[in-house]
C-alpha cells in the first residue's frame, strides 16, 4: 500500500470521528502550549534580565564591596562581621593593580527628596561624575542640560523616571530646577535631618530595565564630595573598578589582586560571575516548568492511548476486513502510528501557536503598567522590565518532535495490538 | 496433472466455547483444480463458512492441512497470508464494507492495498460497480444502500484484483433472482473466459446447478 494511500485513509478515520481526535489533540495543545508558552517567556525574561545588567553593568567591570555584598567573590567566603570599613580613597589602593583602568567609590543612600511641594523616597547615589561617565559612557548620558564634570557646587543629575515618573510628559522636576533632599542621620542620637539643596543640571536619558550597579532611572546623583559631606562618612557602599578588558583571566587575576589588597575582607563581584548565576537559575527554573508541562503531555499521552484503544475495539471489524482483503500487519499499524503522528502534529503545530500567543499575552500583561513611581530603589525598578518572549528554534522544534514522540509512543501499544488481530476472529466482531 | 488450486486433508477445525469444543469441521478432504468450480450447499450450521474461511487463508485449521496452490496456509507468515489473500476474491457472507467508504471507496480499497494508482482504482472501479448494476450508486456508503446492494458491492469488490480465485459466500442470498442470474452469469463468465476458479456457498439450487461440481455438507462433514 502506498505511503499516500495509508495516510489518507488514516485520515479518514480521524474525520470520521473528528470530535473525539479533536479531545485527543487538545490534550496535545494543551502540554505543548504550556511547554512552548513557560519556555518562551522564561527564555524572555532571561534574554531581558540579561541585556540589561549588560548595559547597566559593563562586562569590564568588578564590584568591590565591604564583606558580604553580593557574595560571589572569594572574599564572600572568608568575610566576617568585622570592623572593616571600604573607604572612599582605597579607590587609590584599586587604581594601583595592574589591568585597572579605573575605580570609582559609590555612596549609596534613600533618602527623601522634595520636588515643590512632592516628596518621595529615591536613592541618592554620590559618584566621581568624571569616572562614571567613563565607565557607563553608554548610560550615564544626559538627555536634557549637561553632565557636569568635576563639579564642586550643588549639583543634581536626575535618572529619567525622577523627572517623568509616568511616562506621560508630567514632569517632576526639570533642568535648572531646585530639589531638596532630606537625609535622616540616625547614626547620632538624636537623630538629625540633614537637608541638601541642589540644582538639577542633567536629565539622564532613559535607560530601561533595571541595573544592579549602573546608572538607573529611579536614582538621584550627587558628586561624590558632596556626598561625603552631607553624609558625613568616608566610607562608601562599593567601588567600581573597571578593567583594561573583559577578558576571564584579567577579571580573574584582578579579583584576586584586589582580595588580596585588603586581605580578604571584601568580596569582589564580576558581572560574568552574575550572569552565570543569573542563566544557572534560569535553566533550573525551565528544567522545573518543562517537567511541569511535560506531565501534562505525559497525561495527553495517555489519553491517546485509551482513545486509541477505544477506537481499537470499534475497528475491530475493519481491520479483519482489511486483513481478510490482504492488508499487511505491518500496514495496519502503520495506519494507526499515522493517525498518532497526525495528532500528535496538529497538536503539537496548534500547540506552539497558542503557547507563543499565550506567552505574548502574559508578556504584555507583566510589561504593561507603566511608571509608577514607588520607592525608587533598583528593586521596585525590576517590575517595570519589559519582556519580549523568545521562541528559540531549540524549543520550537523541540515541542513539535516531544508532541509527536509522546503520542507515537502512547499509541504503539493499540496500534501493535490492531495489526496482529486474526482477521476471522476479528470479523465475527459484532 | 497439476497440483490442485485447493487441497485439503483430514482438516477438523474445533472452536472452544468456554470449555466446550464445537466440531465445526470433524474430517474434510476436498481438493479443487485450477479452473473449477464448485458449488458447495448444506443446511445452517454445517461448517460452510467455516470451510470457506480457511480456503481463503482467513483462519487455520485446528487439524489437518490446508494447500492452497500447493501450499501449506499454515506455514505462511504475515506477508506470505497477505499475498494469498491479495489473489483472492472473497464475498463475505455479511459482505463486511466499511462503513465509512463509499462503495466505490470500498471497491478501490482492495486495489489501494495492492498499490495500484489512483486514477487507475478509480477506472476500475466505476467499471465493476456499473457492471454489477450500481452506476448510480457510487457515492453511496453501506447505510444508504439495501441488502442486495451491498452484496453486489462485496461481489464487485472482490473481483477488483483480478482474482484468479474466487471465495463466495452466499452472494445472492439477498438479491432478486434477476440480478442474481447476473451475476452468476458474470461469475460463469470468468470461470470460463478467464479460467478463474470459484468455490460458492449456495442454497440456491439453480445456481448449483450451473456449477461443474457440488458438494453437500452436514455436521462438519462432505457427504
Ligand atoms: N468462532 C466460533 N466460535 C464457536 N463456534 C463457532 C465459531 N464459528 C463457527 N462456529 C460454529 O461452527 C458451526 C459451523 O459454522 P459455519 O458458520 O461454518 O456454518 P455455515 O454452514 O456457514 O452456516 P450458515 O449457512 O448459517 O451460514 C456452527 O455450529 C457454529 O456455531
Ligand atoms: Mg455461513
Amino acid at each position: 500500500m502506498k505511503v499516500s494511500d495509508v495516510l489518507s485513509y488514516a485520515f479518514g478515520a480521524i474525520r470520521l470521528r473528528k470530535l473525539r481526535a479533536g479531545l485527543t489533540t487538545l490534550g496535545v495543545v494543551i502540554g505543548i502550549a504550556a511547554i512552548v508558552a513557560l519556555l518562551s517567556i522564561s527564555q524572555g525574561l532571561q534574554d531581558t534580565i540579561t541585556e540589561q545588567l549588560q548595559t547597566g553593568f559593563a562586562t569590564d567591570t568588578l564590584i568591590v564591596s565591604a564583606g558580604g555584598g553580593f557574595g560571589m567573590g572569594p572574599g564572600a567566603m572568608t568575610a566576617t562581621e568585622s570592623d572593616f570599613k571600604l573607604l572612599i580613597n582605597y579607590t587609590q589602593i584599586i587604581n594601583e593593580l595592574e589591568n585597572v583602568r579605573v575605580a570609582v567609590a559609590i555612596i549609596q543612600k534613600a533618602s527623601y527628596v522634595k520636588f515643590g511641594e512632592r516628596e518621595f523616597i529615591l536613592t541618592i547615589v554620590g559618584v566621581n561624575f568624571t569616572k562614571y561617565t567613563n565607565i557607563y559612557s553608554s548610560t550615564f548620558v544626559a538627555e536634557t542640560g549637561e553632565i557636569p564634570l568635576d563639579p564642586e557646587n550643588e549639583t543634581v543629575v536626575v535618572g529619567k523616571r525622577v523627572s517623568d515618573p509616568w511616562k506621560n510628559g508630567t514632569s517632576f522636576c526639570d533642568v535648572d530646577d531646585t530639589v531638596e533632599i532630606i537625609w535622616t542621620n540616625a547614626s547620632r542620637l538624636p537623630p538629625k535631618n540633614e537637608t541638601y539643596v541642589g540644582h538639577v543640571a542633567a536629565v539622564l536619558k532613559e535607560i530601561g530595565g533595571f541595573s544592579l550597579t549602573g546608572p538607573s532611572d529611579f536614582s538621584v546623583y550627587i558628586p561624590i564630595s558632596q556626598a561625603q559631606s552631607f553624609f558625613g562618612t568616608d566610607e562608601c557602599d562599593m567601588i567600581i573598578v573597571q578593567l583594561e578588558n573583559d577578558d576571564e583571566a584579567t577579571i580573574e587575576s584582578v579579583s584576586e589582586a584586589i582580595d588580596e589588597a585588603f586581605s580578604g575582607q571584601v568580596s569582589v563581584t564580576s558581572s560574568t560571575a552574575v550572569l552565570d548565576i543569573i542563566s544557572s537559575v534560569f535553566s533550573t527554573v525551565e528544567i522545573f516548568l518543562a517537567g511541569i508541562a511535560a506531565i501534562s503531555l505525559l497525561v495527553a499521552g495517555i489519553g491517546i492511548m485509551n482513545i486509541m484503544i477505544v477506537s481499537l475495539m470499534e475497528r475491530t471489524r475493519e481491520i479483519g476486513i482489511l486483513k481478510a482483503l490482504g492488508m499487511k500487519s505491518r500496514t495496519v499499524l502503520l495506519i494507526f502510528l499515522s493517525e498518532a503522528v497526525i495528532v500528535g502534529l496538529m497538536g503539537a503545530a496548534f500547540g506552539i501557536a497558542s503557547g507563543w500567543g499565550l506567552a505574548n499575552v502574559v508578556a504584555r500583561v507583566f510589561s504593561g503598567g507603566g511608571g509608577f513611581m514607588g520607592a525608587g530603589n533598583h528593586a521596585a525598578a525590576a517590575g517595570r522590565m519589559t519582556i519580549t518572549p523568545v521562541l528559540t528554534p531549540t524549543v520550537f522544534l523541540g515541542a513539535l518532535a516531544f508532541g509527536l514522540i509522546v503520542s507515537v509512543i502512547f499509541a504503539l501499544y493499540p496500534a501493535w495490538r490492531a495489526s496482529k488481530l486474526k482477521p476471522v476472529e476479528a470479523l465475527r466482531y459484532e | 496433472m497439476t497440483t490442485p488450486v485447493v487441497e485439503r486433508t483430514n482438516v477438523k477445525k474445533t472452536y472452544m466455547l468456554g470449555k466446550v469444543p464445537v466440531n465445526a469441521l470433524q474430517g474434510v478432504n476436498l481438493k479443487v483444480e485450477k479452473g473449477d468450480f464448485v458449488a458447495i450447499s448444506g443446511p445452517s450450521g454445517s461448517g460452510k463458512s467455516t470451510l470457506l474461511n480457511m480456503i481463503g487463508a482467513l483462519d487455520k485449521p485446528t487439524e489437518g492441512k490446508v494447500f492452497i496452490e500447493g501450499v501449506n496456509v499454515s506455514t505462511l507468515n504475515d506477508n506470505g497470508l497477505a499475498d494469498l489473500r491479495r489473489r483472492i476474491g472473497f464475498v463475505f457472507q455479511f459482505f463486511n464494507l466499511i462503513p465509512r467508504l463509499t462503495a466505490r471507496g470500498n471497491v478501490e480499497l482492495t486495489m489501494s492495498i495492492t498499490g495500484l494508482g489512483r486514477d487507475e482504482r478509480r477506472k476500475r472501479a466505476e467499471g465493476l460497480l456499473e457492471t454489477v448494476g450500481l452506476k448510480e450508486r457510487v457515492n453511496h456508503k453501506p447505510a444508504e444502500l439495501s441488502g442486495g446492494e451491498r452484496q453486489r458491492v462485496a461481489i464487485a469488490r472482490a473481483l477488483a484484483n483480478n482474482p484468479k480465485f474466487l471465495l463466495m459466500d452466499e452472494p445472492t442470498g439477498n438479491i432478486d433472482s434477476k440480478t442474481a442470474k447476473e451475476i452468476i452469469e458474470l461469475v460463469m463468465r470468468l470461470n470460463e473466459e478467464k479460467g478463474a476458479t470459484i468455490i460458492i456457498v449456495t442454497h440456491d439450487q439453480q445456481i448449483a446447478s450451473q456449477a461443474k461440481r457440488t458438494v453437500q455438507m452436514l455436521d462438519g462433514l462432505i457427504v
